[in-house]
């Protein structure tokens, strides 16, 4: 595990409040769905509020690389998001055409960002082989 | 020659992805006709739907492969960036529209469209790079 820096402690300020936030706005567009709350014409703007928080989380990521100083933690960080990246494509694209072949039903759009965040343990574990160092 | 100003891994990068797109030129058609046309079991459906998928897996190790291979500082920040700018706007689209999907209002759609995403805004923000650069010139 590579030292906490200040721009990491921030970043983890920021999930930690951005978490929060997913957590109400879930919890109340669910709700409001389900007990057929919302307006026709809000239908669109309360669906998507759930998803502000998770966009958050990804400028949250992208600040901190701006703000670390500690240049090898960085590179740790950008290889640990290029394995993510790679996984989270790589398993939308076998997904995808699983489903045109039918082999396999849809999925909601939003498992693609949680196959992205299980690439980066995948890149931490990478890190760990060949850096030595895992990252976050 | 039109990447006569590329460092050696842009080359190798651009030879590899040329090499994969005729890939997936030649695989897609018969794979998308044979489903059209014939009575597949599900076990070779599984190749086939592998077999489609492989040359774009092979894209996105090639783009992995090539910031490994760069050497020059600059051309690799330049390509980070990129990348984490399609990586971002192509995760916000997949948020959105999965809580369009989980909520009922809009349809569900094959998963392929996130990478297919990802290629199109990394292309244009660098379109919008090359463009800015030549304007402040």
């Amino acid at each position: 595990m590579v030292a906490r820096t200040p721009a990491w402690k921030r970043y983890n300020w920021r999930v930690i409040w951005l978490s929060l936030a997913y957590a109400i706005l879930l919890i109340a567009a669910v709700y409001g769905f389900k007990h057929k709350l919302i307006p026709p014409a809000l239908t669109y703007p309360v669906a998507i509020l759930p998803a502000l928080p998770i966009i958050g989380l990804f400028a949250a990521m992208g600040r901190y690389l701006v703000e670390e100083t500690d240049e090898y933690v960085r590179m740790l960080i950008v290889r640990q998001m290029l394995w993510a990246m790679g996984f989270a494509l790589s398993c939308a694209t076998i997904w995808g055409f699983l489903e045109s072949f039918d082999l396999v039903g849809h999925v909601d759009g939003y498992y693609v960002v949680i196959a992205w965040y299980f690439g980066l343990g995948v890149g931490s574990i990478v890190n760990k082989l060949t850096v030595g160092e895992g990252g976050c | 020659m039109a990447y006569a100003g590329f460092t050696p891994a842009q080359r190798a990068h651009t030879k590899r992805v040329l090499w994969l797109m005729l890939a997936y030129i030649i695989v897609l058609p018969p794979l998308i006709w044979l489903r059209a046309t014939r009575h597949i079991g599900d076990g070779v459906l599984l190749a086939m739907a592998i077999a489609a998928s492989l040359p774009v897996l092979g894209i996105f190790a090639s783009w992995g492969r090539y910031v490994s291979a760069e050497r020059d500082e600059y051309h690799r920040s330049l390509t980070l960036g990129r990348i984490a700018v399609a990586t971002n706007v192509t995760m916000g689209a997949a948020v959105v529209w999965g809580f369009l999907q989980a909520f009922g209002v809009m349809p569900l759609i094959e998963t392929y469209w996130v990478p297919f995403v990802w290629v199109v805004v990394q292309g244009m923000y660098g379109c919008i790079e090359v463009f800015s650069r030549k304007g402040e010139q």
